[in-house]
């Protein structure tokens, strides 16, 4: 008696099972993340989505594959037919690497005024990636930017941020003064301080013409870039572990700890961080100094975004656009904003945490956008030997003149 | 025993089908990609751009390449002779008749039944540390403080470093390997030459060395084939952006066959197939050299 009861259960399950999503409500819409299921932007995307399957009556397949699972997956899933109506990564590689499976967003875009309260800039930013067009919504903006702590400065005497490299250098001698250690980072963006100063001496189109073209010999601002590294060195400006901790040992460490005045890093180290430097640490930020003679100004740095992309063979495109919506515009993407301590992408929320207060006069003032690391990274077989000889030179391992002469060596 | 032919295709069709379909068709797919320019690893095959053997000769011309194979070759090498000779050392210690020796063997074994990404933490994080790590405190706590200054991840430390941690992790599993040859060994064997008057040095150059040749064999081809897949320690090691103290082929593959972390940077899975065909070929002539060097024993126990 009791195998037929159980027998009939499960065929009524299965019966169920099969016949259930033919009288379900609504539509399903299948969205990948970048994002790992226990980060706080993770936790925001999910509560904004339930709040869209809420108010529409759709389903979301909402799956979180992780930095790695994405572009290791999302291209060849959509290669082998996977349903994946939605789906979000960085502003260049969304754009640039999986162009050809994105859908046009302008009449969507239009249709709903979305411009009307999102970053200029980065709308901008994504049309100029796309080749002219909207292809990608961004959301979690981000700044690279020179972070530092406002107590040192306070403590070490100094007013005003600096904007210039002589000032730069001046600000650092008050921080060694006043006991502490002026620079830091770890290997993980230590590029980032190359690529960085080059550009200021000649531009973004520079650095990538020296990384993959090898002209170091040839171009006397790798020079000047190796002679004010070696200089920081030098007069004890620079952590001993200057970008060869291994990340996030340095910003976990020294800086977050409060030894280390100065840190050159994106608008999500705040967030990495928190959880050590506690709600007390004063944040403060300025854009990279200008030098001498340069050519790029306090208006050009790194500046971009996670950014949503739709299949442009999804037979669900509105509903996409409204999860977008959800996420990025109004309350959902003010949460994100205070849950994972980053900038709103939406222009109405006016209120950003107080972490990256001071970063929003150095957003507000860029008009020029580098790519990650201003180009230096572009080069991928050059990258760790330029990585290898810069740490050498910043812990005086390595002269300016060898630095060069180590570089035109490698390249040829 | 009569032999019904047709029962035996029955049973062995599918194993055949199988085997071809997971191993064969993947080998020979890569073999033929790796003459092909390909931008994606999905890619269709009409999409392929052939390019004959211009991936091979951008390997030989890339010297970020050439330092990843000089890794690996050191990670091969010194690596394996510090496991391997460990890893026999404990397992005859283990053998020896020591007391405990359950637990010593379960201790030394620990290591390969944590995660990767949590012992390269703990590496990085607590050992290495150069602020607090435990390297940095013995040493200061020792009054050494030369050593003390070190720091363990720059560019003229980071591979020993990231050497150590490794086969740290990997001396228990080849001592398990070493541990079940010896324990087939019969102990008249030893009880007769200690009888003969045999040191146990004598018992392990004359006896237990001789008779572990094909376990031997077994573990130097297993480090020769876990070797050549170094990657997540590589990766652990150096987040973000690659490492000329870290990379090794299967990072440099990964690199053309997905693109850098951080930069969108131009693909070539066929390139990285070419990797992996240039990586199969030492796996193979690594696996024919031992089987040539070392013979098999002639002795039955």
């Amino acid at each position: 008696m009791k195998k037929r009861i159980l027998c009939l259960l499960l065929a009524c399950v299965l019966t169920l099972m099969v016949i259930g999503p033919v009288f379900a409500e609504g539509k399903t819409i299948v969205y990948w993340s970048m994002w790992s299921a226990s980060e706080p932007q993770a936790i925001a995307i999910a509560e904004a989505v339930k709040a869209y399957e809420a108010a529409s009556g759709n389903t979301v397949d909402l799956q979180f594959k992780g930095r790695t699972g994405m572009r290791e997956g999302l291209q060849p899933a959509l290669d082998a037919g996977t349903v994946i109506d939605l789906f979000d990564e960085d502003i260049d590689r969304v754009n640039v690497a999986w162009g050809n499976y994105l859908l046009d967003l302008e009449d969507l875009a239009k249709a709903t005024d979305y411009e009307a309260t999102a970053i200029s800039g980065l709308i901008a930013a994504a049309r100029e990636v796309a080749g002219g067009t909207l292809k990608s919504i961004p959301y979690q903006p981000f700044v690279y930017t020179m972070f530092y702590n406002q107590e040192i400065f306070a403590e070490a005497g100094i007013e005003s941020v600096p904007t210039t490299w002589e000032e730069f250098l001046a600000a650092c001698e008050k921080i060694k003064a006043a006991g502490y250690i002026p620079f830091t980072t770890d290997d993980a963006y230590v590029m980032t301080n190359f690529g960085y100063h080059l550009a200021r001496y000649g531009g973004q189109d520079l650095v990538i013409d020296v990384v993959t073209n090898g002209n170091w010999a040839e171009t006397p601002e790798v020079l000047k870039v190796a002679q004010d590294y070696e200089d920081l060195y030098n007069k004890g400006y620079l952590s001993s572990t200057f970008g060869t901790a291994a990340w996030p040992t340095n910003q976990n460490g020294e800086f977050a700890l409060g030894d280390v005045a100065m840190y050159l890093n994106g608008s999500w180290l705040p967030n990495e961080v928190r959880g050590i430097t506690g709600p007390d640490f004063q944040w403060g930020a300025f854009a990279y100094p200008t030098v001498p003679g340069g050519t790029d100004g306090l208006d050009a740095g790194n500046f971009g975004g996670q950014v949503y992309g739709i299949n442009k063979n999804t037979e669900v495109a509105e509903e996409a656009f409204e999860i977008i919506r959800t996420v990025t515009k109004g309350e959902y993407d003010l949460k994100l904003s205070v849950e994972s301590v980053g900038i709103p992408a939406d222009t109405t929320n006016t209120e950003w945490p107080a972490a990256l207060a001071a970063v929003k006069e150095v957003m507000a003032n860029l008009a020029v956008r580098y790519e990650w690391s201003a180009g230096s990274e572009n080069n991928p077989n050059m990258t760790p030997i330029i990585k290898e000889n810069f740490q050498k030179l910043c812990t005086g391992n390595l002269t300016a003149q060898g630095f060069v002469d180590a570089m035109e060596a490698a390249s040829n | 025993m009569k032999r019904n032919k047709t029962m035996i295709i029955v049973f062995l069709t599918p194993a055949l089908v199988l085997f071809c379909a997971i191993f064969v068709y993947p080998i020979l797919r890569t073999i033929v990609m790796s003459l092909f320019k390909v931008e994606n690893i999905t890619s269709g095959i009409a999409q392929w751009q052939y390019v004959g053997f211009q991936n091979y000769k951008s390997l030989a011309t890339t010297s970020l390449f050439k330092t990843s194979l000089l890794n690996l070759l050191r990670i091969w090498a010194i690596g394996g002779m510090v496991v391997m000779s460990l890893g026999l050392l404990f397992a005859v210690i283990l053998n020896s008749g020591i007391r405990f020796k359950n637990f010593f063997r379960a201790v030394i074994y620990m290591p390969n039944i944590i995660s990767a990404v949590a012992l390269a933490t703990m590496w990085i994080q607590f050992v290495y540390n150069p602020r607090f790590g435990l390297l940095t405190s013995t040493f200061k706590l020792l009054g050494m403080d030369s050593l003390a200054a070190i720091n363990w991840t720059d560019t003229t430390h980071k591979f020993w470093a990231l050497l150590f941690a490794y086969c740290f992790g990997m001396v228990g599993y080849h001592m398990l390997i070493f541990s079940s040859g010896i324990e087939k060994i019969p102990q008249e064997l030893f009880e007769a030459s200690t009888i003969d008057g045999a040191s146990k040095v004598q018992q392990f150059r004359l006896i237990t060395f001789p008779l572990l040749r094909s376990v031997l064999k077994t573990n130097i081809t297993m480090w020769s084939i876990t070797s050549v897949a170094f990657f997540v320690w590589s990766q652990l090691f150096s987040m973000v952006t690659a490492d000329t103290q870290t990379i090794t082929p299967m990072v440099y593959m990964y690199l053309q066959v997905f693109g850098a972390g951080n930069v969108i940077s131009e693909r070539n899975a066929g390139l990285g197939a070419a990797v992996g065909v240039f990586l199969g070929l030492c796996v193979v002539i690594v696996f024919v050299l031992t089987n040539r060097l070392i013979k098999n024993e002639d002795l039955e126990f």
